[in-house]
């Protein structure tokens, strides 16, 4: 039992890292109707950004956050600019392959930068806690508790704020928000700022997490976000946050009792099952005909 | 030699490519599970040919069998996974969806392998088929290596008969109506799923073909041989050569090939960093994706243009039908209880469609 509940800890931990980056991914579908595939690599520059700046801030973890935060929104803003907007029209999935190419771009200039190898931060993980039935490092807590500051932020913008409720309107249908006097244009791009700023912090929770990571921590990771976004419903973002619980969970329980290799072989065939049955997420009424093209 | 290598390669993956195109070029479905069958092809060849592992080593089947028979077994069973793959995400799912799935089949696949050592040894990998039967055809090894070029583009070449053929041929303009209007082509009466399906069965079996060749070609194989980021690659050199042409597919995967590795090789590359040059290379891919799509899209060479197309001459029946047409004509024209008025003459005058003609049997 102690086992089972020490992974449902873990798995918590990670299902906190998981919905932000899914919450990010399901933003970026709502404003720009794109399945980006780059989104692994705001992680993984969000990550490499705090791995730089650990020395110049003299291991000062919030620092470390906050440059990956901006390294991040860098990214998604360039990424809007560089691609998104210039393919707009074009079908989903030329889009979708031209992001898959700028993913490829970004993890090898990765690659040129830093080097194929694996490296770690040198943070203190902090001691051992138990909370409640769970067990977990200190940099755990953290990591939960900073996820759900952070999704309580994004509820509260996307609710109470006029720039929530434009991103709303430019997402259910862009040239009406246009025509209302919305700008649209600007709405997207801070969006994708947005998205990338969240995107780049939660690669630096998730490195800082793993332990070790390397040029590919993003793409990995993508198919998760994927994963936990379509158990949500894609383009809900308060639903994928259920959807990143119940792929953290199934990850972490699943690969606890077999071995921790085959955690993403799990997520990959909770993906497929969810697929199958519940394409448009498993909190809606299953309907297969609005995911055909 | 060097470039002998370089041409066998470009020309297995150019089978692969072929088998690809059918899926994506006229399918139109983006399926990123390819380089798995690739992998399977390869494995699978090598498992039944090289004989039976001495422990530490592990692997299934351990056969001693010959290698083009090893080579035709990988292909069904590479078929046979792609069966299950496609059956579940072809039914329903479409585009990003399709494309995700198959994703995380090929991700599923990869992990199995490598962490799984008794399936094919994980990520030690399995090797030994070095250069089958040279000793029974007696050839030295650089003979060998030119004598397998050979092979690689008759098999090539015999592949692309068989794709042209295909895509001339109803199921291949069944195959692209579907692609164009799914639903449009299904009240035509045209099974979808089974005609998205046959075509992906088809393509995965190049695809495993071109695994068998690969297993020969470098007499090793593991996991770091075959991440699933490779198919992009692919991808690249259909786009390049142009999709849903066979002649250009095939032109976009020797471009592809034989250029970069021409042109790569004078990048800078510093001796300490040597995975320095390999990640330049896979950035000018990633921008050969992006600019292709973004500014020429259709590719060097066009697909062939449909048959309804403006700026196309209707081809006229091909001989064997005007003359069945001729005479189901006259003996209509013939049988006195007949009410239609067909004049044989006007009907071997007038052009028609090899679509119209040909196409009825095989909805």
């Amino acid at each position: 039992m102690s086992t089972f509940l020490v992974s449902v800890g873990v798995g918590l931990a990670m299902a906190a890292i998981l919905s932000l980056s899914a919450v990010a991914f399901t933003l970026e579908y709502a404003v720009s109707r794109v399945a980006n595939f780059a989104h692994g690599e705001f992680l993984t520059i969000g990550a490499y950004a705090a791995y730089s700046a650990q020395n110049v801030f003299h291991q000062n973890v919030a620092a470390a956050a906050v440059v990956a935060a901006l390294a991040g929104m860098l990214a998604g803003l360039a990424l809007n600019v560089g691609l998104i907007e210039q393919f707009r029209g074009r079908s989903a999935i030329t889009v979708f392959i031209a992001t898959l190419g700028a993913a490829i771009i970004v993890e090898n200039v990765l690659v040129m930068i830093y080097g194929a190898a694996n490296v770690s931060y040198s943070f203190a993980q902090g001691g051992l806690h138990h909370v409640g039935p769970f067990l977990w490092t200190t940099s755990d807590i953290e990591v939960i508790v900073s996820a759900l500051a952070v999704a309580g932020l994004l509820y509260l913008l996307l609710q109470r704020t006029r720039f929530g409720k434009a991103i709303r309107a430019v997402s259910q249908d862009r040239t009406l928000a246009q025509v209302s006097g919305i700008p649209a244009r600007a709405i997207v791009m801070r969006t994708w700022g947005l998205a990338g700023a969240v995107s780049g912090f939660a690669g630096f929770v998730l490195a800082e997490t793993i332990g070790t990571f390397g040029p590919t921590l993003g793409f990995s990771f993508l198919l998760l976000t994927i994963t936990a976004t379509v158990a949500g419903g894609i383009g809900r973002p308060y639903a994928t946050l259920g959807g990143a619980l119940i792929v953290g969970l199934v990850l972490q329980i699943g690969g606890t009792y077999t071995s921790s290799a085959y955690e993403l072989v799990f997520a990959f065939l909770l993906l497929v099952l969810l697929m199958l049955f519940r394409p448009n997420g498993v909190f809606v009424r299953r309907s297969a005909i609005a995911v055909r093209a | 030699m060097y470039w002998v290598s370089v041409f066998t390669e470009a020309g297995i993956f150019a089978i692969l490519a072929l088998g690809l195109d059918m899926v994506w070029g006229w399918g139109g479905d983006f399926d990123l599970a390819f380089y798995g069958y690739l992998a399977l092809g390869s494995y699978m060849t090598f498992v039944l040919t090289i004989g039976r592992p001495t422990p530490p080593v592990e692997y299934i089947i351990g056969w001693h069998l010959p290698v083009v028979l090893a080579i035709l077994v990988a292909v069904v069973v590479v078929v046979a996974l792609a069966a299950i793959i496609g059956a579940i995400a072809l039914r329903n799912l479409r585009e990003i969806y399709f494309a995700v799935t198959t994703l995380g089949a090929v991700y599923a696949l990869y992990l199995l392998v490598e962490n799984y050592t008794p399936l094919f040894d994980g990520y030690n990998g399995v090797y030994g088929l070095i250069n089958p039967g040279q000793t029974a055809l007696r050839l030295t090894y650089n003979g060998y290596r030119i004598a397998l070029l050979g092979v690689v583009l008759v098999i090539l070449f015999l592949a692309y008969l068989v794709v042209q053929r295909l895509s001339r041929s109803p199921f291949g303009r069944m195959l692209r109506s579907v692609r164009e209007d799914e639903r449009a082509a299904a009240a035509y009466g045209r099974k979808v799923f089974l005609t998205r399906y046959r075509a992906y069965l088809f393509g995965a079996a190049l695809a495993g073909l071109a695994g068998g060749l690969f297993a020969i070609f470098i007499s090793a194989f593991n996991p770091s041989a075959w991440t699933p980021q490779e198919l992009l690659v692919i991808y690249a050199a259909i786009l390049v050569g142009g999709r849903g042409n066979p002649r250009g597919v095939i032109a976009g995967v020797f471009v592809v090939y034989v250029g970069f590795i021409e042109l790569t090789r004078f990048l800078p590359s510093p001796a300490s960093r040597p995975d320095f040059s390999p990640a330049m290379r896979q950035v000018l891919i990633g921008l050969m994706i992006i600019l292709m799509l973004r500014f020429r899209p259709e590719g060097i060479l066009r697909e062939r243009p449909g048959l309804d197309e403006p700026g196309r001459p209707a081809r006229p029946l091909t001989r064997p039908f005007r003359a069945r047409a001729l005479a189901a004509a006259r003996a209509a024209a013939s049988s006195s209880g007949s009410p239609l008025d067909i004049d044989p003459a006007a009907l071997s005058a007038l052009p028609v469609h090899e679509g119209t003609a040909d196409e009825g049997g095989t909805g």
